[in-house]
C-alpha cells in the first residue's frame, strides 16, 4: 500500500503522505515550510552561481589568468580575496572558476543520471536474467575504488575538461540505478502499466513512455546531489595537479595554495570555502527536492 | 547461508577482475602504445622494449595478452615502478604500513562515533541536537578533505603551534620504544582528526535513518502496547535490527575511505601510498599508478567478503536463508 501510493502522482501523494503521520497539524505545516525554506535558500545560492558564472567577465575585478606584480598580496581594496604566488587576483579566479566547477558538476551528474535511469529502469523492469547481470555490476560499481580509477583514466588520457566530466559521470550512476530499478519494479506491478500491456503495447515503449517518466523524481533528487559530488570530485583531482591546466578551478586554487599555506592563508581558504557553500547548496535543493517529490520521507521524519 | 556467502565471494572475485580488466584496457586505449605506457618513456630502449613485449606477449593477440597480464599479477608482479625503477609490489609494501594505519584509526572512530550520535540523534528525532548534528553532517559531508586539513593545520599547527603538521615521525628526534609511538600518535592527530570529521556523517547518517527506520515498525508498536519501557524496546529489539545495515555498508565504505586518505596523506606529508601516488601522477610513473589500484581493489573486495562473512555471521536471517 504504502509503496502504490509512492508511486501515486505527487499532489495526491503529498496528502496520503500528511494523513498517514502522527504529528500534530501545526507540526506537519512547520515541517512542510521548513524543506521549502531549505530548498528556497538552496535555490538562491545557486540562482547566485550561476549568474556569477555566466556574467564572469563582468563581475570579475581583474583577468583571472594576468600574472600581476603583487604576489600574494592580502585581501585589500585593490585585491578583494588578495592575490595568490603568481600575482593573479584571487576573487576573480573564483568568479572565473564557477564556470568550471558548475559545467563538470551539471554534466556530469546528467551523464550518470541518464545511465543510471536507463540501467535501473531496464532492470528493474524487465527483471529476470538481465536484472541479475546489471544488480552484480551495480555491486561491483558500489565496492570499486572509482576515485582511484578516474584518476588513472585522466592521468592516461589526459586532464581535459570533457575528460573530467565524462569519467565521472560514467562512474556515478550506481546510487540513480538502484532508485530506478527499486522504482521501475514497483511501477511495472501497477494496474496502468498492465493495462498497457493488456493492450499490447511493447515493452520498451512502456519502459520510456510509463516507467521512466513516473518513477523519475527520485533520480531527480539524487541527481542534484550527484552535483555536488562530482564537483568535490573534481576538486580531488585538481588537488592532486590532474585539473584540466587551461582553465581556472576552485580544486586548482586551493591547490596552489598549499605551499602558501603560512604566508598566503587567504588562497586556499576562500576558494575551499565557495566549494564548501556550492556544495551545500546543491545539497540543500537535493534534500529539499527529496523531501517535496517523496512522500515517504515527509511522512516519516 | 551458503548462497549469500557464495554470492558475496562472487561479487568481490569479479570485481578484482573487472579492476585488472579495465587496467588492462586502460594500457591499450591510452594514447600512445602499451610499450611507452609500460616503460613510462616515449622512447624506451630497444632491449627494454623487447623485454615489455616479450613479458606481456605484445606481439600476440588480445586474449594472450591478457592472459600474461593476468598471469603477471597472480604471480605477484605489477610491473617495475620507472621513477625508481624497483618492483611495483615492492614499492607497495613498503609503503602500505602508514596507510593502513592512518585508515584503520579513521573507519574505527568514524565507525564508533557515527554510530552512536546517530543512534542518540535517532532516538531524540527532531530535537535541536538532532537538527544540530544533521546540519553539521552536511557541512562535513561538503567540505573537501584536503581543504578542512589545510584549515586544520593553519589552525593548529601555524596559529596554536600545538601539534606537528607533516610526517609521521618527528625526524630530528630519534625516538625509540614507548617515545616513538608517542611521537606517531602525535602525528596522527590532525590528519585522523581530518578524517574522521569528513567520514563520520556518512555512518552518521545510516545508523540514524536505520534506527528511525526499525522504530516506526509494527512490532515496536506492538512492543510499547504490552507496556515495556522505551529503553528495554531499543535495547533489546530496535539496537540490533538497526546496527545491521552499519555493518553491511561498513563492507563497502573502504574505497571511501581510501580515497579520502590518499588525499590527506598529501596534506599532511603522510608517508603512505597517497603521497606516493603524487609523484607518481607528475612523474608518469603508470605501472606504480595502476599498482596501487588493483592493490587497493583486492583490499576493497577483501574486505567486503570478510564483512559480509560477519554479517551472515551475526545476522540470523541470513545465516538460516
Amino acid at each position: 500500500m504504502e509503496k502504490v501510493q509512492n508511486m501515486q502522482n505527487v499532489k495526491n501523494v503529498q496528502n496520503t503522505g500528511n494523513a498517514r503521520s502522527s504529528r500534530s497539524p501545526f507540526k506537519r505545516m512547520l515541517h512542510h515550510i521548513r524543506s521549502i525554506y531549505q530548498l528556497k535558500i538552496g535555490v538562491t545560492i545557486l540562482a547566485a552561481l550561476v549568474i556569477v558564472a555566466i556574467f564572469a567577465p563582468l563581475i570579475a575585478t581583474h583577468d583571472p589568468y594576468l600574472l600581476g606584480d603583487e604576489l600574494t598580496a592580502p585581501p585589500s581594496g585593490a585585491h578583494l580575496l588578495g592575490t595568490d604566488g603568481l600575482g593573479r587576483d584571487i576573487f576573480s579566479m573564483i568568479v572565473y572558476g564557477a564556470r568550471t566547477s558548475l559545467l563538470i558538476g551539471v554534466i556530469a551528474a546528467l551523464i550518470s543520471g541518464v545511465i543510471g535511469t536507463l540501467l535501473g529502469g531496464i532492470a528493474g523492469f524487465y527483471r529476470g536474467r538481465i536484472d541479475k547481470v546489471l544488480t552484480e555490476v551495480n555491486n561491483i560499481f558500489l565496492i570499486m575504488p572509482t576515485f582511484f580509477l578516474i584518476l588513472l583514466v585522466i592521468a592516461l588520457f589526459g586532464s581535459s575538461m570533457f575528460n573530467v566530466m565524462l569519467i565521472i559521470g560514467l562512474t556515478s550512476w550506481v546510487g540513480n540505478a538502484r532508485l530506478m530499478r527499486a522504482q521501475a519494479m514497483s511501477l511495472r506491478e501497477r494496474t496502468f502499466v498492465l493495462s498497457s500491456t493488456a493492450i499490447g503495447e511493447s515493452r520498451s515503449k512502456i519502459l520510456f513512455k510509463h516507467i521512466i517518466p513516473n518513477g523519475i523524481f527520485p533520480i531527480i533528487a539524487n541527481t542534484t546531489m550527484n552535483i555536488s559530488g562530482a564537483i568535490l570530485t573534481e576538486a580531488g583531482l585538481s588537488f592532486l595537479g590532474l585539473g584540466d591546466p587551461n582553465v581556472v578551478s576552485w580544486g586548482q586554487i586551493v591547490f596552489n595554495g598549499r605551499s602558501y599555506l603560512t604566508s598566503g592563508w587567504w588562497i586556499s581558504t576562500f576558494s575551499g570555502l565557495t566549494i564548501v557553500i556550492t556544495v551545500l547548496a546543491f545539497y540543500l535543493v537535493g534534500d529539499g527536492l527529496n523531501r517535496v517529490l517523496s512522500p515517504k520521507l515527509r511522512a516519516n521524519y | 547461508m551458503g548462497s549469500y556467502i557464495g554470492r558475496r565471494i562472487l561479487t568481490g572475485t569479479l570485481t578484482i577482475i573487472l579492476a585488472i580488466i579495465f587496467s588492462f584496457l586502460l594500457i591499450h586505449l591510452a594514447p600512445g602504445n602499451p610499450v611507452s605506457i609500460l616503460s613510462g618513456r616515449d622512447n624506451p630502449s630497444p632491449e627494454m622494449e623487447a623485454a615489455l613485449i616479450a613479458k606481456y606477449g605484445l606481439d600476440q593477440s588480445v586474449f594472450v595478452q591478457l592472459g600474461s597480464y593476468l598471469k603477471n599479477i597472480v604471480q605477484g608482479d605489477l610491473g617495475q615502478s620507472i621513477s625508481n625503477n624497483r618492483p611495483v609490489v615492492e614499492m607497495i609494501a613498503e609503503r602500505i604500513g602508514p596507510t593502513l594505519l592512518l585508515s584503520l584509526t579513521t573507519a574505527i572512530l568514524s565507525l564508533l562515533i557515527g554510530t552512536a550520535l546517530g543512534i542518540y540523534c535517532a532516538r531524540s528525532a527532531g530535537s535541536k541536537l538532532d537538527s544540530a548534528l544533521n546540519g553539521i553532517s552536511y557541512l562535513f559531508d561538503a567540505m573537501p578533505g584536503f581543504w578542512l586539513g589545510m584549515m586544520l593545520i593553519l589552525l593548529f599547527a601555524s596559529g596554536l603551534k600545538l601539534l606537528p603538521t607533516a610526517g609521521m615521525v618527528d625526524l630530528r628526534a630519534d625516538y625509540t620504544g614507548f617515545a616513538h609511538y608517542l611521537d606517531v600518535l602525535k602525528h596522527l592527530i590532525l590528519p585522523g582528526l581530518t578524517l574522521t570529521l569528513i567520514s563520520t556523517p556518512y555512518f552518521f547518517r545510516i545508523a540514524r535513518s536505520s534506527v528511525i527506520q526499525v522504530m516506526s515498525e509494527d512490532f515496536v508498536n506492538t512492543l510499547r502496547a504490552t507496556g515495556m519501557k522505551e529503553s528495554r524496546i531499543f535495547n533489546k529489539y530496535v539496537f540490533k535490527n538497526a546496527i545491521l545495515p552499519t555493518v553491511t555498508v561498513f563492507g563497502i565504505t573502504l574505497a571511501y575511505i581510501f580515497t579520502g586518505v590518499a588525499i590527506i596523506e598529501i596534506v599532511f606529508s603522510w608517508p603512505g601510498m597517497g603521497s606516493f601516488m603524487l609523484k607518481a601522477i607528475s612523474s608518469r610513473d603508470y605501472p606504480l599508478l595502476m599498482g596501487i589500484y588493483l592493490i587497493l581493489s583486492v583490499s576493497v573486495a577483501v574486505n567486503m567478503i570478510i564483512v559480509d562473512l560477519l554479517y551472515a555471521f551475526i545476522d540470523p536471517r541470513i545465516r538460516y536463508k
